[in-house]
């Protein structure tokens, strides 16, 4: 069965591509942190420009625009409804009826929206331009608990296996359940979760048995080479600068 | 040189009320090719697992070579052993064939450089060899089962243990696994309910039921017991009619 990956893009070739994992994961956090605190009201210039910016990049990794937006698409719902109740939930409710301007309420929303949707796509740019065990190795060398990426090497590696059994599971479901699911259509499912659960939980055992017969002893080696090079750095700060003096300076 | 086995008066339960290993003893000799038949739940895959330390014996020893299986030889007992696991989806846990091939030797502090040269090799027994960077899920069951077993050549083990190895396989692919199996010198324990290779590989087998050997012996004078291989929940008159009509 084929999936989804997250990296499916990493291959390309692109100056974002060849950027150190280490630099990248500092710069997308930099980056992210220097938007996302941006006032809400009365700086929608600024997140204009970085906007500007951030689709400028986007434009050099050479990722399918579909690829993107189909991203961006799963957690659209969630921006939106932070977008339009953000505004309304931090007014005194006695004062909602009566808004007679509805301008500032308008900025507030595309302010959130677009601090939230410029978030998103820095995370999706990073994950789609870097191999995701190089992603986890970087988290491992700036000293990220080995415990988190561990555990996230196996989560991608078995997610996977999962909802391919997932898959078995309902097919076996189907074959049996002729037209539609009717009666005790909860239990059915529920009992379709549990067996997955219980098979994810027996398959952690025999991987675990099996890390061991390998010498495993808490912490996943490492091979790969990383060279951080001072162009990759000057790049970094570079884009970081252009950031802030949009910040504090317009 | 490849390393013996002596298992001693081995007991095993995983619950206080089920006992899954029942007082038992083996004697495998360096470089022989050991099969290790019997029904699903007879305790063969639990057998396996105590030979690298994975499980240890309630009562009872096991020794590779001249080392016991204890606490404080399990780096060294399972540089000596290698399992290979019935599913390589349990085996491959890396993200690329060549972090999983090298997982063994970096877990074992050798240096990257004679780790990469191991992974080469490993992968070029296998006829594996372009496969490093290749997505270990990616690949084909067959592919799968050669790089599982490549991740345990890595670390150059006296002893190979095989959880059964044939299972899910096409006929070319069994031939195959066992023109591989044949050619390797290390001493091989192959646990199997699949008789047939196990027989055409093996210089020795036991059969194992409800956790104790009940017998021992050359393969081809064991199976002509039918009424102890049928006891065993090992029936191969199907075969004999199939075989007699082929």
């Amino acid at each position: 069965m084929r999936h989804a990956f997250i990296d499916k893009y990493s291959h390309l070739d692109s100056p974002v591509h060849r950027l150190d994992p280490r630099v990248k994961i500092i710069t997308s956090l930099a980056a992210i942190i220097i938007i996302t605190t941006e006032p809400v009201s009365g700086r929608l210039l600024n997140l204009y420009l970085y906007s500007a910016i951030t689709l400028a990049i986007t434009g050099l990794c050479r990722i399918p625009a579909r690829y993107l937006l189909k991203r961006m698409l799963i957690v659209s719902p969630f921006i939106l409804m932070a977008a339009l109740f953000y505004p309304i939930s931090v007014m005194p409710a006695h004062e909602v009826s009566f808004i007679s301007d509805r301008r500032p309420l308008a900025e507030a929303g595309l302010s959130v929206f677009l601090k939230a949707s410029l978030a998103l796509l820095i995370l999706i740019l990073l994950s789609a331009t870097e191999r995701f065990h190089r992603l986890l190795m970087a988290l491992r060398r700036l000293k990220v608990p080995a415990i988190v990426t561990t555990i996230s090497a196996l989560l991608y590696r078995y997610i996977f296996l999962l909802a391919d059994e997932m898959i078995r599971t309902a097919r076996a479901r189907e074959s049996r359940t002729p037209g539609v699911l009717r009666r005790g259509r909860l239990k059915v499912y529920g009992n379709q979760v549990a067996v997955i659960f219980l098979r994810s939980w027996e398959r952690s055992q025999v991987i675990y048995k099996s890390m061991l017969s390998r010498g495993f002893a808490g912490e996943f080696p490492d091979m790969q080479e990383m060279r951080l090079r001072s162009s990759d750095i000057l790049l970094s700060l570079l884009f970081v600068a252009l950031l802030l003096l949009i910040k504090f300076l317009i | 040189m490849p390393a013996g086995i002596k298992i001693a008066d081995l007991n095993f339960s995983y619950s206080p009320n089920k006992r899954v290993l029942k007082s038992v003893s083996l004697e495998i000799d360096p470089g022989e090719k050991f099969g290790i038949i019997g029904p699903s739940g007879s305790g063969k895959s639990t057998l396996l697992l105590h030979l690298n330390g994975v499980l240890a014996g309630e009562t009872g020893s096991v020794t590779i070579g001249n080392i016991p299986v204890t606490g404080k030889n399990l780096p060294e007992v399972r540089r000596l052993v290698g399992l290979v696991f019935q599913n390589p989806d349990d085996q491959l846990f890396n993200p690329t064939v060549e972090e999983d091939v090298a997982f063994g030797p970096l877990n074992f502090g050798m240096p990257a450089a004679e780790v990469r040269a191991r992974v080469a090799e490993a992968l070029a027994m296998m006829n594996l060899s372009g496969f490093e960077r290749e997505i270990s899920h990616h690949l084909s069951l067959g592919e799968r089962k050669r790089v599982a077993l490549a991740t345990v050549l890595s670390m150059k083990p006296e002893v190979l243990a095989f959880d059964e190895p044939f299972s899910n396989l096409d006929p070319s692919m069994v031939m195959q696994l066992m023109e591989i199996m044949g050619s390797m010198e290390s001493t091989q324990v192959i646990v199997s309910q699949s008789v047939l290779p196990v027989i055409a590989i093996c210089n020795r087998m036991a059969i194992l039921k409800d956790g104790e050997i009940v017998a021992i012996g050359e393969p081809r004078t064991l199976v002509k017991e039918r009424s102890l291989m049928k006891a065993s929940g090992l029936d191969l008159s199907l075969y004999r009619t199939l075989c007699s009509d082929l």
